[in-house]
């Protein structure tokens, strides 16, 4: 049909068809943009092709390749380049900058989620019964009298040793414990006279 | 457009004020808060397998501050302070008095102190918000500038700045110590049992002019920010041995360190119970170096083979 059309069409931009075709090819809409296009194309093969319609072509084309998206986009970048290398210097750091600060905040996320994660855990973890995780034991454990949880030894000795060990490590405890009440009245700031600037290790 | 947006931002501005408050100035709030509100909080300690109850009530009498801590389990373990003085009524050994600005062993002395005086050793910062003895809480962590030393996360009461829990953390992000506030109260009126323990007699202060004789001892080496508080020769409570006694500070943690002669066991190199508490032993010829303090032990290690006399 189209093909049919397009040689009605031909026909008649050559004034080869009678009348009664001419008056269906008014009727027919969709043929009068190849109507034109054939009388155009007749016009130039002629080299009758008036200026103004040459604009107007070139003016489409031109519209056309401005719409044409993507591919284009790369070009003016690499000409941008090898016309002007001051400019592209400005660019280039300026983008490097937004990288950094992309990244840094997705560090920052990746921070704030795992210790919010952890909290979470430690919640769920001591939700149900109070007991905190804690270090792992190493070795027996010998319960040290006061509240401070299990103490533990990694080699063994008699029993005195033992005993004697623990009550020093004790006595060491307590006497720590103690310090914190009687040492709190102390005020900081007028014993300062060593250096605790660290020495290279 | 932009002057809408000038609008919107300066209408807003005063909503924002505690949004753009620093953690340092949430911490120094909570600092003011707990020196100078009336208040009664409930909470628990959390230690490895210890859970206590405790009571602590904090009030100004005659502008004095005056503050109550109970003990809620076991025996009865009380403190009181009236001023700059702190009375310890335990059920295993007569009433004594300190002097001390806090009572020591719950929420840390530190945190009713000058804020400012952390700042070598720790970072603050402001963390998210969560709900806590009823109450929306805000979190500070204050996270150590180095691994010398545990991290501390604290969340604090909007309205009253007044701590609502507090954390302290391994450098592995274990849980080691838990103070939990269950209830808080902000009191319109100074308790009876505060102006009751106002007017009370209480034992002597204990004298702290034996304190003195220590050797001069020096450390070539301690973590930014620690400090020498005080040196001396005592004799340990427990199994009255004879020692030299220095103790270090950074604000928040305390650490001991003893000389003494070595015992016929040697003491383990280190050891760590489980709510954080390190013990570290260093031996030199027949003399021990002890040092014990809710640090990691390593930091303890390297403390004790520091030390020197000068």
């Amino acid at each position: 049909m189209d093909k049919l059309g397009q040689e009605w069409v031909s026909a008649a931009v050559d004034g080869e068809i009678d009348e009664h075709t001419l008056a269906e090819l008014v009727a027919d809409a969709d043929s009068h943009e190849q109507w034109r296009d054939y009388h155009m194309i007749g016009d130039a093969m002629r080299g009758e092709l008036s200026k103004t319609v040459s604009l107007d072509l070139s003016a489409s084309i031109m519209a056309a390749i401005d719409e044409e998206p993507a591919i284009v986009a790369p070009k003016p970048t690499t000409v941008a380049k090898e016309s002007n290398s001051g400019a592209t210097g400005k660019v280039i750091p300026l983008f490097k900058q937004f990288g950094q600060y992309a990244i840094a905040a997705t560090v920052a996320m990746v921070a704030v989620v795992g210790v919010q994660n952890y909290n979470q855990d430690s919640l769920v973890d001591n939700s149900p019964l109070p007991v905190l995780n804690t270090r792992p034991l190493i070795g027996s454990a010998s319960p040290v009298s006061l509240q401070t949880g299990a103490v533990q030894q990694s080699q063994s000795y008699t029993n005195d040793q033992m005993a004697d060990q623990r009550r020093r490590i004790n006595a060491y405890i307590q006497d720590h414990m103690l310090q914190q009440r009687l040492n709190n009245g102390v005020n900081i700031d007028d014993n300062s006279e060593v250096d605790t600037t660290p020495v290279a290790q | 457009m932009r002057l809408i947006l000038l609008a919107i931002i300066a209408m807003s501005f005063p909503a924002m004020a505690r949004e753009d408050m620093p953690a340092k100035a949430w911490l120094e709030n909570m600092s003011q808060a707990l020196r100078e509100q009336e208040f009664k909080i409930s909470l628990i300690q959390l230690q490895a397998d210890h859970i206590r109850p405790l009571v602590y009530i904090h009030g100004k009498v005659n502008d004095e501050e005056v503050a109550f801590l109970e003990h809620l389990n076991g025996p009865p373990k009380n403190a009181v302070r009236v001023g700059n003085t702190v009375t310890f009524i335990e059920h295993d050994q007569p009433a004594y008095s300190v002097h001390s600005n806090r009572i020591q062993g719950v929420i840390p002395a530190a945190f009713a102190d000058d804020i400012s005086k952390l700042e070598t050793g720790y970072q603050f910062v402001l963390g998210g918000r969560s709900r806590i003895a009823g109450r929306p809480g805000q979190l500070v962590r204050i996270i150590p500038t180095d691994d010398n030393r545990y991290g501390y996360q604290v969340w604090l009461d909007m309205d009253t700045y007044l701590p609502l829990r507090f954390d302290m953390i391994s450098g592995d992000k274990q849980l080691l110590e838990q103070l939990l506030v269950v209830e808080l109260l902000v009191l319109d009126e100074v308790p009876a049992i505060l102006k009751e323990a106002y007017k009370q007699e209480w034992p002597p202060v204990l004298s702290q002019s034996d304190r003195e004789g220590g050797e001069d001892w020096q450390f070539s080496w301690l973590p930014a920010g620690f400090k020498v508080l005080i040196k001396d020769q005592h004799r340990l409570i427990g199994s009255k041995e004879a020692v030299e006694y220095i103790a270090i500070s950074d604000g928040l943690a305390n650490i001991s360190v003893y000389v003494a002669k070595a015992g016929e066991a040697p003491l383990p190199e280190e050891l760590v119970t489980r709510n954080g508490l390190s013990l570290a032993t260093e031996r030199v010829g027949n003399a021990e170096v002890v040092a014990v303090g809710k640090v990691p032990a390593e930091t303890l290690s390297r403390i004790a083979k520091s030390i020197m006399l000068q």
